[in-house]
């Protein structure tokens, strides 16, 4: 079709040329004094430091997250997160998270031959036995896409619980079980009718699912901790569901653990292995060396009567393995396999060994060893390493072959689990150049910032969000100014940073405080530095709040929650002042006005200060809330934390009008939503 | 006659092209690992550089120094620290020599002799430098200082010497360090960041025996040095550690062949060049050393006058990591908690019926004790302590009797916040994640007649 070059083109065209010309300008500005001083005081601002190099590109070209520069500058990634396997071996299933793709890759050529679009953020993907269809959990967009593996096309979706994640097929596979990450139950679909038959309840952020050898249980794994007031101890449910009655069976709060976030059986049926992060969150955070901050390893869950949860760590003394994400066990139960994510590289296990470490001390004497670096050396065997940012695994049907999704390289790595060395790759056809916000997304992904690679950005902020934990940053003394975890996501615009503030820009944030006081380690360069900012300015989103705000309409309970919270006049008539209305410190978009605020939040552990009025966009999904992390609804805001009405005026209300407030806060999403309301209230405020 | 030979014995393997030598003239002295005298202080030895393969007489760049020894190569190849005296009875001093042009000028002017120089990332050296003073009495501690000498700051504050000084691939400072007090001559390889904060043991050396050369790390992950079986005259090998556990992965790497080792270098082929010599009448010269075989290859250069003691290549190589600080010299203590004193090794652990339970500590400085004080229920304990001064700590019963002798020496830098599982506790046993009871309240100032301490606050976040 020919195009039409008519006046709104034109002006398309213009503004680009405008915009092109723009930049030149300013670049050649800098380069000529005064105006040089006035840049170099600019950047010295921005960045907090006094020789990072004057380049306008950092900030002015890779931050902006729309328009016609961010299409040029950057890419369209897949982003492999999770794999499965033919019962031949003859074909992989590549769930893409960026591009909404389920790749097929023939495993004998080494390339992609099919890419089917399946939902937002898929997940997971598994297979009916005979190869007749792919099941692919899509986390952003509330159902499961069934793919026909005859025609390589999606033939049904089928509606699911809020963010699927991990899924298993019944041994009958007339039921499909899927684990909704975000409303933390796990759907029971029935197949033949594509209906949901029963919702069960599950641990916090559930992840992955896993069935045992003898398809009488199904675990389903949970990333963050149950919700518990700081001090008591982090524990992480697993939800044992029945199979034959699909009922649940038990849960375990499995001690001193997070980020669980897949789940294998040996063949023998004798061991669950589930990874795992055992955080250091309780005590001040004052030192890297030792594992005072994060250690990693793996949950084993002995599978008979009486059977013991043992956790053993694949750190060493010196060297740690941040972030392990998903586990594959050989057919012939010899070895095991981890993927460290943070550490691009795979922890090889010798699983007799293990048995036999095991096997061979008590219950005290592992649970001695659960916080041991010198216990890895028993049972790893090679740690191979892998391209960038090892996610999902699968092996080979003939048990010769491990598959890994290398989520940042797009790229299946392929290992000789015989040899243990890595033995091709099957590149997925990404961009084969690396962007600033790519670069920036590896190192918040990597640990080699941390001093020997014990946790990563990532290891706090999953996926960009929060690990729902509280730490004691031990900034002055220890023991003092508990730091609730805040999320990175669209956080661009609601500097400053921190709960006390002290960081006006990212760029501070991630600086040179950033290695002093939590990496211990060398800090970013420069460059390194404008490819994280870069990529926390422009690569985090929300997810959508598909649970209370699906369609951006707004129910009767949440409006009136919403009339609540731009109220003007309290229930006995009289006026709020401006300072006790909810829409005075926290206006849209992004809800919040960016000032300090004393809010009554106060506990004897902090020192005097004011706080950093927190952004509430997608607020229900950050629990426990206050800098503290001691609320842990947003109820407890107001009923324990400030029932004295300092933190806006509440005390008039009932208990239902309560809940209503609490629903529409429930239902803040995306900033982008709100932009129009955000010109009402600008246009309220100043009329002219 | 001097011997040449290519490294790599012509198997177009890489080697480095220019090789940098201290060499010590006839007869090595017994050597005093607490003084460094005929160790680290080596009178007559000087430094030469040689081209592998190439022959002729080696070029010696210290013509002009009396004595000058154990060289170290700046990041980029091009310029060299050593120490060395310039006319007989002065003290060993550091100076920087450019290997471009031979042009060479003092870093550090001390009345004190000062040994084992390194570079640091960001324009800083560390080097030994002999101390006298009521805390360290009189032993050699590890100074850091900008490339001109300015900024001169000592680190390491126990009553201990610390030698044969080199900076890990991790940005930590890794030193022989022997105690003066309580009793001479306990030696252990000691780890520790530049500014001196963090300082922990890093390897045990087997009792009765001496690290007797600056300890080398491998492209693969190990740790290279020599070692003596017995300080004075027993065998000396090559050990190889991991760095990744380096407390329980000694390799004696050269025990089953004949002679002694006093140094090793790790090559690009994962060969070693070792220093060695087959009996006590020869002289060290350099040899290969394939540590996958153990087995000895090729002499590389030997002289019939001259003992080989350490050698460097003179080649541009990676960066160690340039470690942050939470050093602030305006603030006069640190912190230390400890999650319970009663963990003290694997035993006490699992059984909690063993033995008395430790329920006080005492902080005990070099000539006099700092006090008792009792620890919480959990066993925890949170000190604030006047920085750079040495203390030790063992923990009493409620009746005050001794439960575990005194602790190594420690210190905390300005603003130190360091942390501690237990005392004499497996060190590569990691934190329980709980909250010390300790930590709950204000820390107890130590030693404990002081009341209060005026200082700075600093907020490290």
């Amino acid at each position: 079709m020919r195009k039409v070059l008519n006046w709104n083109n034109m002006k398309k065209i213009y503004k680009k040329l405008l915009i092109s010309a723009g930049i030149i300008a300013v670049f050649i500005l800098i380069v000529l004094s005064p105006f040089h001083g006035w840049a170099r005081g600019h950047v010295n601002y921005i960045t907090a430091t006094e020789d990072h190099p004057l380049n306008c590109f950092s900030c002015h070209l890779y931050n902006q997250k729309t328009g016609f520069i961010p299409k040029l500058i950057n890419a369209d990634y897949y982003s492999p997160y999770n794999l499965a396997i033919s019962g031949k071996g003859d074909e992989l299933y590549i769930v893409a998270e960026e591009s909404g793709e389920l790749l097929v890759a023939d495993t004998r050529k080494g390339k992609v031959t099919r890419k089917i679009k399946v939902g937002d953020k898929p997940h997971s993907v598994t297979c009916d036995k005979n190869g007749d269809f792919a099941f692919v959990s899509n986390q952003w967009s509330d159902f499961v896409s069934v793919i026909d593996l005859e025609k390589y096309s999606v033939v049904r979706e089928i509606k699911t619980g809020n963010g699927p994640a991990g899924l298993a097929l019944s041994p009958d596979e007339k039921y499909l079980y899927v684990v909704n990450s975000y409303s933390n139950d796990v759907s029971l679909i029935n197949l033949e009718n594509g209906k949901e038959w029963k919702r069960f309840s599950a641990g916090n952020n559930p992840s992955g699912i896993g069935m045992n050898p003898a398809k009488t249980s199904l675990f389903v794994t949970s990333r963050r901790a149950l919700l518990a007031p700081y001090g008591d101890p982090v524990e992480c449910e697993l939800t044992e569901i029945e199979e034959a009655g699909k009922r649940i069976a038990g849960r375990m709060d499995i001690k001193s653990v997070y980020m669980l976030e897949n789940i294998e059986f040996t063949p023998a049926g004798d061991l669950a292995l589930i990874p795992m992060i055992r955080p250091k969150n309780l005590i001040p955070s004052i030192q890297v060396e030792g594992g005072f901050i994060m250690t990693n390893g793996i949950t084993i869950i002995e599978q008979k009567e009486n059977g013991r949860t043992i956790q053993l760590l694949l750190d060493e003394p010196n060297s740690y393995y941040a972030d392990p994400f998903d586990i594959a066990i050989t057919p012939d139960g010899k070895r095991a396999f981890v993927s460290h994510a943070g550490v691009d590289q795979i922890s090889a296990i010798d699983l007799d060994s293990l048995r036999s470490f095991i096997n061979s001390h008590t219950t005290e004497e592992l649970e001695y060893y659960s916080n041991h670096l010198g216990t890895s050396c028993h049972f790893v065997i090679r740690r191979i390493p892998t391209g960038a940012n090892p996610k999902g695994m699968a092996v080979s049907p003939d048990g010769s072959k491990l598959y890994v999704a290398e989520h940042l390289e797009d790229r299946i790595g392929v290992i000789n689990t015989g040899s243990l060395e890595t033995e091709g790759s099957i590149d997925l056809g990404g961009p084969r150049r690396i962007t600033v916000a790519r670069k920036g997304r590896r190192l918040l992904n990597n640990s080699k910032g941390t001093f020997q690679n014990q946790y990563t950005c990532f290891t706090c902020h999953p996926e960009g969000h929060e690990d729902g934990l509280v730490y004691n940053m031990a900034s002055k003394d220890m023991g003092r100014n508990l730091a609730n975890t805040q999320s990175l996501r669209d956080i661009s615009e609601t500097a400053p940073y921190k709960w006390n503030g002290k960081n006006h820009t990212i760029y501070k944030q991630d600086g040179l405080r950033f290695s002093t006081v939590l990496t211990r380690n060398e800090p970013f360069s420069y460059e390194e530095l404008d490819a994280l900012v870069a990529y926390i300015v422009t690569g985090i989103p929300y997810p959508p709040n598909l649970v209370y705000n699906r369609t951006g309409e707004l129910n009767a309970m949440q409006l009136r929650g919403k009339a609540l919270y731009e109220r003007t006049i309290d229930k006995m008539g009289n006026e709020i002042p401006e300072k006790q209305r909810c829409i005075t410190c926290h206006p849209p978009p992004y809800f919040t006005n960016r000032k300090f605020e004393d809010v009554g939040s106060l506990i004897a552990s902090d020192d005097s200060m004011l706080f950093d009025t927190p952004h509430l966009n997608n607020i229900y999904a950050s629990p426990p809330y206050l800098h503290h992390g001691l609320a842990l609804s947003l109820e407890e805001i107001w009923t324990v934390y400030a029932h004295k009405d300092t933190h806006g005026r509440v005390n008039d209300l009932t208990k239902i009008e309560l809940n209503e407030l609490m629903e529409y806060l429930k239902s803040l999403g995306d900033p982008e939503f709100y932009r129009d309301e955000e010109k009402i209230l600008r246009a309220k405020a100043n009329p002219r | 006659m001097a011997l040449f030979m290519t490294l790599s014995c012509g198997r177009n393997e890489p080697g480095p092209s220019l090789l940098i030598l201290t060499e010590a003239p006839g007869e090595l002295g017994s050597p005093d690992y607490l003084s460094g005298e005929s160790w680290r202080y080596i009178s007559g030895a000087r430094i030469s550089k040689i081209v592998p393969g190439k022959p002729g007489s080696p070029k010696v760049l210290t013509g002009d120094f009396h004595s000058a020894a154990f060289p170290h190569i700046s990041y980029d190849g091009r310029s060299m620290l050593f120490s060395a005296i310039e006319n007989e009875g002065e003290p060993w001093q550091i100076w920087e020599m450019n290997l471009k042009n031979g042009k060479y000028r003092k870093v550090i002017s001390s009345n004190d002799d000062c040994t084992d120089p390194s570079y640091l990332p960001a324009g800083r050296i560390i080097f030994s430098k002999r101390t006298v003073n009521d805390t360290v009495v009189n032993a050699h501690c590890v100074y850091m200082c900008k490339f001109d000498g300015s900024s001169l700051r000592q680190i390491t504050f126990s009553p201990a010497s610390y030698f044969a000084n080199c900076v890990l691939k991790d940005g930590r400072v890794l030193s022989v360090s022997t105690d003066v007090l309580p009793e001479k001559g306990r030696t252990m390889m000691m780890v520790m960041r530049p500014d001196g904060t963090k300082g922990d043991m890093m390897y045990r050396i087997p009792k009765g025996s001496n690290v007797v050369s600056r300890a080398c790390e491998t492209k693969d992950g190990k740790i290279v040095f020599a070692e003596s079986a017995n300080v004075s005259s027993g065998k000396k090998d090559i050990i190889s550690i991991s760095y990744n556990r380096p407390l329980y992965t000694r390799i004696n790497l050269t025990s089953d062949l004949e002679g002694d080792f006093i140094f090793a270098l790790p090559l690009e082929t994962e060969k070693l060049l070792v220093s060695h010599r087959a009996s006590p009448k020869d002289r060290y010269g350099l040899f290969e050393f394939d540590p996958a075989h153990k087995s000895l290859g090729q002499p590389v250069y030997s002289d019939p006058d001259y003992n080989i003691v350490e050698v460097i290549p003179a080649e541009e190589y990676q960066r160690p990591k340039n470690l942050p600080s939470e050093v602030d010299p305006e603030v006069k203590t640190g912190l230390i908690m400890c999650q319970d004193i009663n963990i003290h090794g694997f035993q006490s652990s699992l059984d909690s019926s063993t033995g008395p339970k430790a329920s006080r500590i005492e902080v005990l400085g070099v000539d006099s004790t700092f006090g008792v004080l009792d620890v919480e229920e959990d066993g925890s304990f949170y000190l604030k302590v006047l920085a750079d001064k040495p203390f030790r700590i063992r923990n009493l019963d409620d009746k005050g009797q001794v439960v575990d002798e005194s602790s190594s020496w420690l210190w905390l830098r300005p603003n130190e916040r360091r942390g501690c599982v237990g005392c004499h506790e497996d060190p590569e046993l990691v934190p329980e994640n709980r909250i010390p009871m300790a930590v709950k309240k204000s820390p107890v100032i130590v030693p404990v007649h002081i009341t209060r301490i005026d200082e700075k606050s600093v907020e490290l976040e």
